[in-house]
């Protein structure tokens, strides 16, 4: 196996792709595998699906990872020349005030708050919400904004990524850093008995969407959810109530909102990672979803395993993740694979 | 059929990890079905060839809820989720089973106030559970952290009357089980679903109907009995009244023809029914209505008090009458 | 048939979620002249095909149902319990007369209300919920007859205010009237792709009406035509007001190229839109239509309308005859 190198997480981090604008991430993607898959394509809700045929061809195995991260929509322009906007997947608007964020992929904007000098007590306790939240983006007026910005377009936080201390720090690592697995396993340019679709997602965040429309298109036999998923290993929470640890590997998921996992799935992927001597964990909470749920619930149903970078501060404009991790999930994730058709059979 | 209903509802089959009871319905089938399969997802699906080329999938699932263990501290103690819509309350101070291992559930407090507090506002976050092990690796001989557990509950009878745990939905089950042991000749193919994972989302029904094609579904389940010291005010179901022909509830509307042919049904086999509107909830009906182009699905629902609790309580009468009605049901031309 | 009549015929019908025959009578006797074929789903859908010539097929979608009630409980003396069908405020109830259809005929009742004389302190600001309503039905000669399960509906009432309308069931009647209108316009406006016009069932329910019909049909582009909240300023949303225009979502839901046509064909030929940003689901059946089979380009057109989910909604005519002309208009766009 070649050495791992998180190649492509700076960029995956920095590119913006808010659900449903998922081109960027997808372009860049695209550019980057398309030398090493034997096909791909995009379908209609912007999926993009790239094919590896196997040397037995047995089974279709899907491995996914969603592609878009959450953020926002301008939902008017003001008279003042600042953009109301709202929330696009689950965003607490209280991780959203004193940020620097960019509208379309380029425009720069900023998130303010009325200074604490001019904040009554109440005003200081309050919460922040969306309806009273605006962006800047330096316009004097609604028909200056409107220049260069429409109704619907798509906001993204302006996180830069960074890299020390054996961690990194950025946004989007749900589920960028997913996407940089995939990519990753496709760099090794090996092999595998089954038939491998590697399917980079769209839409996840707003209820697990572009993962709806994957069977009719593969008609998979089973599927390999790679997330990044929450840690809460901080010390806001009792020990008993984190779900994963940063720098305990990559965490292995056996229920979440909708689903339980497959038990010969789940098995197999333990087994996996103790041959191997992967350092592991299991998720220890079952909050969250992923699109495994999905993936059971369409057609004929496909059983699906969630392996998980666990990250922290998921769903905010700077979360974290520890590259060990990282690795130790590429590492089990191509182990899998090489099982070939043993895996979960 | 009693015995059939002791060992089903005693059985272990927490959503996820219901292969054990697929196996005893299995094992009552034998003989009365042309075959059986399992799906990608694991729904247990059997079928009994009919004259004609129509099909009726009857479906109940097969899972119950129950917890799942997410820790284990130094001493031994478990931390728990639970699994489906289970209420903290119906499990303090009563037992947890395991495949491995049976554990007492309680609640923390290091003050009488606290206590007091907990109690009042108990989740899941304040319950452990002791399974008598000294230490983290005793605990881990014997449980691991994905380990789900069931109501330690088993099955009496009083009179008409019979309570187990998991009612919900193990005696819709046992009502596809004897409905499949007393068809001779049936006149359309019926399709048994013993479907999985209902309690956490209608997971397996999304699934259970795309290898076929019914032109109708009926799903067997259980639904709330009013009839008790203040039950809910507004649902009109009681134990004793027959078999629940369900009009709606909050996931689904009963196809109305389908509901009609559900009465012509209980009509022709001279079964007493009641109608029933359910206002929270839902059953596999509202999954199995959404597959391919739409299945018209109405619910056949058993009347049962305390639901969800560990002594789910139904009447022999009702379910006998629901056997019966499904017999006669899926000898009827189901034009719709 | 002028749009006051057409909107008054529909309003008329009634049809709760899962009972939406009556209406589909009616839109059937309308819409029948102006198609090339007309059929029944077993999902309880009408399907009415105007053919095209490039072999595409879009789906033009508008639900059929309303909100009601059904008999969830007789309780002594002619009194009742009800279950909404869909999202109906109670307060909207009290003081309404309601229409039980029972197995012998319609069964009026009364939503009665304690006069402020017999009110305790405590009752005197309180508002009620379903478990607090009764329908009386005591005043009704088929009151023996009704059973449970019985469906209901709000006794409606239009009228016209000034140059608006006002009805139960607008939602999504004013729609379907729409559709019917396009269908009208066909006659004319030369459609490329065969049109489907699919009036669905149970979306109140957010059953599987309009999905149903998506799948067997194996649409290539869907627009699922509803409506909005209208003069209601809910901030961080602009505001949409009646009488502005039909309405276009834009956001994840809805395929962002087929939006932008459908802005541009409207700008073309002058037909008046607004704009209402959707960061998330639209709940409407938009929503599932986009993920059906490998997915479907879909649009969602919406006429404002005030009061929703009361008996008493109110549109502009004029807004439903611009969303029939713009539904005519997308059947030429070219994705």
């Amino acid at each position: 196996m070649k050495e791992v190198k998180a190649l492509y997480l700076k960029e995956l981090s920095e590119l913006d792709g808010v659900s449903g604008d998922e081109e960027r991430v997808r372009n860049f993607i695209e550019e980057k595998i398309k030398d090493k898959v034997d096909s791909l394509k995009v379908d209609v809700l912007g999926n993009l699906i790239a094919f590896k045929k196997g040397t037995r061809s047995n089974r279709k195995f899907v491995l996914a990872a969603h592609m878009d991260e959450v953020g926002f929509m301008v939902t008017n322009i003001e008279d003042d020349g600042t953009l109301s906007f709202g929330p696009v997947g689950g965003v607490d608007p209280r991780v959203v005030v004193g940020k620097h964020v960019r509208i379309n992929g380029e425009l720069p904007g900023v998130i303010g708050y009325k200074a604490i000098h001019l904040q009554k007590k109440d005003e200081l306790l309050a919460s922040p919400k969306f309806e009273n939240l605006r962006v800047h983006i330096g316009a004097r007026s609604k028909e200056e904004a409107s220049r260069k910005v429409e109704l619907g377009d798509y906001i993204s936080f302006a996180t830069d990524f960074r890299q020390e201390n054996s961690r990194a720090t950025g946004k989007a690592f749900d589920d960028r850093a997913g996407c940089a697995v995939l990519m990753e396993v496709i760099e090794q340019e090996q092999r595998y008995e089954d038939d491998l679709y590697f399917a980079f997602l769209v839409q996840e965040e707003p209820g697990l969407r572009g993962s709806a429309v994957l069977f009719e298109q593969v008609c998979p036999d089973l599927a390999l959810v790679i997330e990044g998923t929450t840690a809460g290993d901080d010390p806001g929470l009792p020990e008993h109530q984190w779900a994963t640890r940063l720098g305990d590997g990559p965490a292995i998921t056996f229920m979440h909102r909708g689903y339980v996992v497959n038990k010969k799935i789940y098995e197999s992927i333990l087994r996996v990672a103790q041959k191997y001597d992967i350092k592991h964990q299991p998720k220890r909470r079952t909050a969250g979803g992923t699109d495994a749920a999905r993936l059971a619930k369409t057609g004929g149903g496909v059983p699906a395993g969630v392996i998980s970078v666990p990250a922290r501060y998921i769903h905010s404009p700077l979360s974290m993740i520890d590259l060990g991790d990282f690795e130790n999930t590429v590492k089990l994730v191509s182990k899998i694979l090489e099982e070939g058709e043993g895996f979960a059979r | 059929m009693i015995d059939l209903i002791q060992e089903l509802t005693e059985s272990y089959g927490p959503s996820g990890r219901e292969e054990e009871v697929q196996k005893v319905v299995l094992k009552y089938l034998e003989g009365h079905i042309d075959g059986h399969k399992f799906d990608p997802v694991g729904n247990l699906l059997v079928w009994k060839r009919g004259r004609d080329d129509k099909e009726v999938l009857l479906d109940a699932h097969i899972d119950e809820i129950g917890l799942v263990v997410t820790n284990i501290d130094d001493k031994g103690f478990l931390r728990v989720e639970p699994v489906g819509g289970v209420s903290p309350y119906h499990y303090v101070g009563q037992r947890v089973k395991f495949p491995k291992a049976t554990g007492v559930v309680y609640y923390e407090g290091e003050t009488p106030e606290e206590q007091k507090k907990n109690l009042s506002n108990l989740t899941f976050d304040n319950l452990f559970v002791d399974i008598g092990a000294g230490d983290r690796s005793e605990a881990e001989s014997l449980v691991s952290i994905g380990t789900f557990g069931v109501y330690d509950s088993y099955f009496y009878k009083n009179g008409n009357y019979l309570t187990s745990k998991s009612m919900d939905d193990r005696i819709g089950c046992a009502v596809l089980v004897e409905v499949f042991r007393n068809l001779k000749d049936p006149r359309h193919t019926v399709i048994g679903s013993f479907s999985v994972q209902e309690e956490i989302g209608l997971v397996g029904a999304f699934v259970s109907a795309y290898s076929f094609s019914p032109q109708i579904c009926v799903a067997v389940d259980v639904t709330d009995s009013a009839d008790h010291p203040k039950g809910l005010k507004r649902h009109a179901m009681a134990l004793g009244k027959g078999p629940a022909i369900k009009i709606k509830d909050k996931m689904s509307i009963s196809h109305r023809k389908v509901v009609e042919l559900l009465k012509q049904a209980a009509q022709k086999a001279n079964v007493p029914y009641q109608k029933e509107v359910l206002t929270f909830g839902g059953t596999n009906a509202a999954a199995l209505q959404r597959t391919k182009e739409g299945i018209p699905s109405a619910t056949l629902s058993i009347p049962t008090r305390y639901v969800h609790s560990p002594s789910e309580t139904v009447s022999l009468n009702d379910v006998e009458g629901a056997v019966k009605l499904l017999v006669s049901f899926v000898d009827l031309e189901l034009e719709l | 048939m002028d749009t006051v009549s057409l909107l008054k015929c529909l309003s008329s019908a009634d049809s709760p979620s899962g009972y939406e025959d009556e209406v589909l009578k009616v839109i059937e006797e309308n819409i029948k002249p102006y198609v090339d074929s007309v059929r029944k789903h077993k999902m309880n859908a009408l399907i009415a095909v105007k053919n095209g010539q490039n072999g595409k097929k879009l789906g033009i979608f508008a639900h059929a149902d309303e909100i009601g009630f059904v008999i969830a409980k007789l309780e002594e003396r002619g009194f009742l319990r009800v279950e909404p069908i869909g999202g109906i405020d109670p307060k909207v109830v009290i003081s309404q007369r309601i229409k039980i259809f029972t197995k012998q005929g319609v069964a009026t009742g009364v939503v009665g209300f304690l006069p402020p004389h017999l009110q305790k302190d405590d009752q005197k600001d309180k508002v009620p919920d379903y478990n607090d309503i009764y329908v009386d039905v005591s005043c009704s000669p088929l009151s023996e007859a009704v059973s449970v399960g019985d469906i209901c509906v709000i006794e409606g009432r239009c009228a016209s205010l000034g140059d608006r309308f006002s009805g139960k069931a607008l939602d999504n009647r004013a729609s379907c009237a729409a559709l019917i209108m396009a269908a009208s316009k066909l006659e004319i406006i030369k459609n490329r792709a065969d049109v489907y016009f699919i009036f669905s069932s149970q979306e109140e329910i957010a059953g599987p009406g309009a999905v149903s019909v998506a799948y067997e049909l194996g649409l290539d582009e869907a627009i699922v035509v509803d409506v909005t909240h209208g003069n209601e300023h809910v901030p961080p949303m602009p505001p949409i007001k009646i009488s502005e225009g039909p309405v276009l979502a834009v956001g994840p839901v809805i395929n962002r190229e087929f939006y932008k046509a459908l802005c541009d064909v409207a700008k073309r030929h002058g037909v008046r839109t607004q704009i209402e940003p959707t960061p998330g689901r639209s709940h409407t059946d938009t929503d599932e239509v986009q993920l059906t089979r490998s997915g479907i380009k879909t649009a969602l057109v919406s006429i404002p309308l005030m009061y929703m989910h009361t008996p008493v909604e109110l549109v502009d005519p004029r807004d439903v005859e611009e969303t029939a002309r713009l539904l005519a208009l997308a059947s030429t766009v070219n994705l």
